[in-house]
């Protein structure tokens, strides 16, 4: 909103004012720093403004604005009418913060322990402080130079050393450093969203073994160095890039706690069924490639108990995937769960499945739209005649639609330890993976 | 009697002075007398943030009254998540404010954009002379 009011301020040479809810207006000052540099004048809502009848809407209009503590209307009009303050007028570079420095002062353990805790450094986890000597062993793990920019988030520079910084932080080995550089390359898609994402990141290829991933009994739990510590150090890795501190760029409402490392986990490559490929090949790698690929979402949601002859665990997951919003799933799944689908079902690929899937999930109209985040991303497209949203938004409610309309963006993993027939269906949707030995 | 409450009073002192002792403080010589803990250096974790170069406020108005204001809904949360609010508003102008014409607009892409040159062609060829845009939440 703030870009789009800076916009119409420079090119037409009017005045605007942004109406916000109070949840987000609480970040202008931070915006106005670091991103969008005009002085916006705001008034501000109470929270929610969505999903409330009119008769609250117009009490919100009738009311005052949580800023000013004016009415609502005659503080629309000072803002668009009140002459400049010597603030607002003010032009260049602000005197700013400066550059942070490469080292920190020298400090007790138990001081910088609490150092990092009140900058919000760490996930209050026990952390190890970063000694020179530890990030130089650390950067021992690739070939890439300390300065090197692995990530950019604003103008915020990630560096290979600050990422050594953070992998020191969160215990890693310098073996596990390329596999952490190419995850972090995803960082500025950690998850940071009022709806509150967090994120998925699976391994593929030989660097599996090598480091010591799991891929089999627990691969999705606390019971692996390499899962956790990998996953782990995305998440500094996301909060100091991002600046994400409470009641500064952090805005989950709920949060997740899947941040802590992110569901970070290898694929069980070694049990895939003949013809169903790892991830990273379905995305166009050979299976050779050591491949780190990062998704966002928010949750999921498991099959629990054993697999039904009757209603077998293609079926299910369909019907659990008429919970998602459509824009994209992922299926994880235990082998033996893999195997049943490819042998009884005869689901010879992955793809297959994912096609499968698409042309068989269905919800209402209703249901589709009656997603915030559908309605908040799709409705432009529909409105501009796109389809199948156009037709979607013109239809009955009732009307029965098949939200995954592009199989492509339902990925299928297969991970576990082959003791039971146990599946999660997710809602994390996978960018183009990474290639790790581009970073050793 | 007087010396006990002189010895009570320099227990007390001492008391306090080894609680004082033992509070973790940002003064690093205390804390590392009192805990006997070396001094260490380690790399900054934070990331430097680069500040952007500040943009004045356009000008304001004088005043609302005969003038074109356009309402803009940026559709968050859906088309119909915050129009009734524009609505309200053109309401509040027909009602307090009659010379005030209000026109609702909905950003052609949706919340995310950041600028809508179709829309800013419209605000400048129809003269309009402010803009209210929401509903961030």
């Amino acid at each position: 909103m703030s870009r789009l009011a800076r916009n119409i301020e420079l090119q037409c040479k009017i005045p605007t004012v942004g109406a916000s809810g109070i949840n987000v207006v609480k970040f202008k000052d931070y915006d106005l720093l670091y991103g969008n540099g005009m002085p916006i004048r705001y008034v501000a809502f109470p929270f929610p403004v969505a999903g409330q009848p009119k008769s609250v809407h117009k009490s919100y209009v009738e009311g005052n604005d949580l800023l000013s503590g004016k009415p609502m209307m005659p503080a629309i009009i000072d803002a668009l009418t009140k002459p400049l303050t010597a603030d607002e007028k003010k032009s260049g570079m602000p005197p700013g913060a400066a550059p942070e420095p490469r080292l920190l002062k020298p400090a007790t353990e138990t001081n910088l322990q609490r150092l990092f805790k009140d900058k919000e450094w760490t996930d209050f986890n026990p952390i190890i402080l970063p000694t020179e000597a530890r990030v130089a062993e650390m950067l021992k793990g690739t070939s890439r130079k300390p300065n090197e920019m692995v990530s950019k988030f604003g103008s915020r520079e990630l560096t290979v050393e600050k990422v050594a910084i953070y992998a020191v932080m969160a215990g890693a080995r310098p073996e596990y450093f390329p596999t952490i550089l190419a995850t972090a390359t995803q960082a500025a898609s950690f998850g940071n969203s009022t709806s509150s994402m967090a994120n998925m990141i699976v391994v593929n290829g030989p660097v599996r073994k090598q480091i010591g991933m799991n891929s089999g009994i627990d691969a999705m739990g606390p019971f692996n160095e390499a899962n956790s510590i990998i996953g782990r150090t995305f998440t500094l890795a996301g909060k100091i890039m991002g600046d994400l501190r409470i009641n500064a760029g952090a805005y989950s409402t709920l949060g997740s706690s899947l941040q802590y490392n992110n569901v970070c986990y290898a694929e069980n490559e070694e049990l895939l069924p003949d013809g169903w490929q790892p991830l990273s090949v379905e995305m166009g790698y050979k299976r050779t490639d050591n491949v780190v690929s990062v998704g966002t979402g928010w949750s999921y949601i498991s099959s629990v108990g054993e697999s039904q002859r009757k209603h077998p665990p293609h079926m299910l997951i369909r019907d659990y995937m008429r919970s998602l919003t459509g824009m994209g799933a992922t299926v994880v799944m235990d082998p033996t769960v893999a195997k049943l689908i490819k042998d009884v079902h005869g689901f010879k690929t992955k793809a297959e499945l994912s096609e499968w899937l698409a042309k068989n999930v269905e919800v209402t109209a209703a249901t589709y739209w009656g997603n915030g985040v559908n309605t908040t991303a799709m409705t432009p497209m529909a409105l501009q005649g796109l389809e199948p949203f156009a037709t979607w938004l013109k239809a009955p409610p009732e009307t029965m639609i098949k939200p995954f309309n592009n199989a492509k963006s339902i990925q299928v993993v297969v991970t576990g330890g082959n003791i039971q027939t146990t599946w999660f269906v997710t809602d994390f949707r996978f960018g183009r993976g990474v290639k790790i030995d581009d970073w050793k | 009697m007087k010396r006990k409450i002189l010895i009570g009073s320099f227990l007390l002192v001492m008391a306090a002075l080894f609680v004082m002792a033992g509070t973790p403080s940002t003064n690093q010589s205390t804390a590392q007398k009192a805990t006997g803990e070396r001094l260490i250096t380690v790399l900054n974790p934070a990331i430097s943030s680069k500040v952007v170069e500040r943009v004045p406020l356009g000008p304001r108005i004088e005043t609302v009254e005969v003038k074109t204001i356009y309402l803009v809904d940026m559709q968050w949360g859906g088309p119909e998540a915050a129009y009734s609010v524009f609505e309200e508003m053109q309401g509040w102008f027909a009602k307090n404010m009659p010379s005030v014409k209000t026109e609702i607009r909905r950003t052609g892409d949706g919340p995310f954009a950041s600028d809508d040159a179709k829309l800013r062609k419209e605000i400048v060829e129809k003269k309009v002379a402010a803009v209210v845009i929401g509903i961030g939440g």
